[in-house]
Parts: structure tokens; sequence; C-alpha cells
């Protein structure tokens, strides 16, 4: 498809989507509660081929494992963290588009079981290079209150030029059932 | 154990890690979406479809923990560029090497340039990451 003959997505299964001008720099993304699940561990392993002791049930307490007692538990793959502040983004912004820029630090390691909050803000928007861009931070912190990872991230609002009209369906969303 | 310790030196290279993507692995119930439906990703304006970049960016990740263990879990920090697409059946293969030592209280922070390849060998996804091991 030539340039001059393409669209850019106007609006999907969750309604339409968010355009640059629509993005608020500054905006509080609010908060949510999240809660890990064992079975959210074991997924976040399989869907990312990682497996180690230490994000392992069955090897919780086995002397044989002694690798897995470090954390006097189980604990995450720290990435898990990552679909989160994407969902609390998908809250306020139906954003498709495309991963640019992703940065994060693990302070905590993440239990099954345990409360965390997170936060998030609209960093800023730019345009370069006849794309739009678009970031965002958040955190979270357990319910003492300490930060367990916190996060900034860059998206592309689309692939294709901003000076291609808006038009027609597309069959994905940015907006995903908040699930790992 | 952790492989790397505070003695390893700048320049030493990470262990690589590499990984078949397949359609499949980005199904999302029947739900055709940019990863898993060449469709869905052309009307986006890709070619076709892209695998999920943090799917693939865990690659790092696997490397980095394998590399820091709990320095990894707790302390690692990462700073990730995706600048190509990864097919969603690509070959995915990380490298990563040391660059720099920090100082950081009583432990020590070390820094790598990590980089994922696709099988054409262009460097889709490049950052920074780092862990910290005991002793300053």
């Amino acid at each position: 498809m030539s340039e001059d003959t393409q669209t850019r997505v106007e609006f999907d299964e969750h309604g339409k989507r968010t355009t640059y001008d629509e993005i608020e720099v500054g905006k509080d993304l609010g908060s949510l509660e999240w809660v890990v699940g064992e079975e959210d561990i074991e997924k976040q392993c399989a869907i990312d081929e990682d497996f180690h002791p230490w994000f392992a049930l069955d090897v919780q307490g086995n002397d044989s494992q002694g690798e897995s007692n470090f954390w006097d538990g189980v604990i995450a793959p720290p990435q898990i963290h990552y679909r989160p502040p994407r969902w609390l983004l998908s809250r306020t912004y139906n954003i498709r588009g495309v991963f640019y820029k992703w940065d994060f630090e693990n302070l905590k390691a993440i239990r099954p079981g345990e409360k965390i909050v997170v936060t998030g803000r609209i960093l800023d928007k730019w345009i370069d290079r006849d794309r739009e861009f678009m970031s965002y931070e958040a955190e979270g912190r357990d319910e003492a209150g300490d930060m367990v990872f916190r996060t900034t991230r860059v998206h592309v609002l689309d692939v294709i030029k901003r000076t291609a009209p808006r038009e027609g369906a597309g069959r994905d969303s940015g907006i995903k059932q908040e699930k790992i | 154990m952790a492989i790397i310790t505070k003695d390893t030196p700048v320049g030493t290279e990470l262990p690589v890690f590499a990984r078949r993507l397949r359609n499949e692995m980005f199904a999302s119930g029947d739900v055709k979406t940019i990863h898993n439906d060449d469709d869905a990703a052309q009307r986006e304006g890709l070619p076709r479809a892209v695998a999920v970049g943090p799917q693939v960016a865990a690659l790092i990740f696997r490397m980095m923990r394998t590399c820091f263990e709990e320095g990894w879990i707790a302390g690692g920090k990462v700073a990730l560029t995706f600048r190509r697409p990864v097919w969603s059946n690509d070959f995915a293969t990380v490298r990563g090497v040391i660059t720099e030592k920090q100082a950081e209280g009583d432990k020590t922070r070390m820094v790598c340039d990590v980089w994922i390849e696709r099988a054409d060998g262009e460097k889709a996804i490049v950052g920074t990451c780092s862990a910290l091991v005991p002793g300053a």
C-alpha cells in the first residue's frame, strides 16, 4: 500500500481511538489495586518460557532446591509488572499503537497474594518524523507503602504517518482484559 | 548463585539466549490482534504480525536473572528501545556485554549494553540493563 492511500484506524471494538489532541499531558491516570495470583506467576513463566525454582510453588520448602528458599517463599518474575500500568492507561485512553520505549526498575520482589497499588500519569507527548508519541509513568507500592517497581513508557500512536486520515475499523485494540 | 560478581571485568560478554517465536504464542482467545493476524497488523500499517514486545524482551530479563539472580529481582534497572519489529514467527537472540561498574552503597551496580537480534541479524530491541552484585 502506498503512503498516500494509507489511513489510520479510527475506531475498534472498544470504541473510538484516542487522538493525539485528546491526550492531556500531566493527567492523573488514577490507581488500581493489583494482587498477583499463583496462577499469574505460572502463566508469566510460561509465556516468557522462563522458569526458575524461585517462581515455582512446587519446590518451595524443598531443601534439595536450596535456591528456592532465598526469598522465604515463591516470588514472581519481575516483568510481571508490565501489564498493570498498561491497564491503567487503557482505562483512560484507547491507544493501540506500538511500544517504543520501556524503562523500569525492580525495587522489591513481587509475591503472590500481595496487594500492590499502581498509580500513573501522562508525562509528555510529541511529534517526530510525522509520528505521534506519548509517554507515561507508573509506580507500584505494596501495603507498607514501599515502592515495588516504577516504570516509564513511550508509545507511538500509529505506525502510519499523522498526515494520513483517520477512518475505518481496526481489528485490534490497546484495551485488553485485565489479566496476566 | 549469580554468575557475575563485582570482579567480573568490563567487556565480559553475557551468555546468549534465544527463542523461536510462533504465531500461536500470541493467541488471545479468538481475538485477532496485530500479534497474531497479518490483516489486523496491516490495518495498523505493519507489513505483518509482530511479536509482543515485552514477551521478546523477556529474553533480556532471562539473561539478566541468570547472570545476577537476586540483584536483578530487587535492584534491576532497564532502559529499552524497540527500534524495529520482531515478527511473530521470528527467531530472537539476546546478547549483552558489561560496560561499566558503579558503586552503590555496599554493592556494585553492573551496567550492561543489551540487544535482541532478529533472524536476519537486525538489532530490534536495544538498550541498557543493570543489576546489583554484593561488595563495593
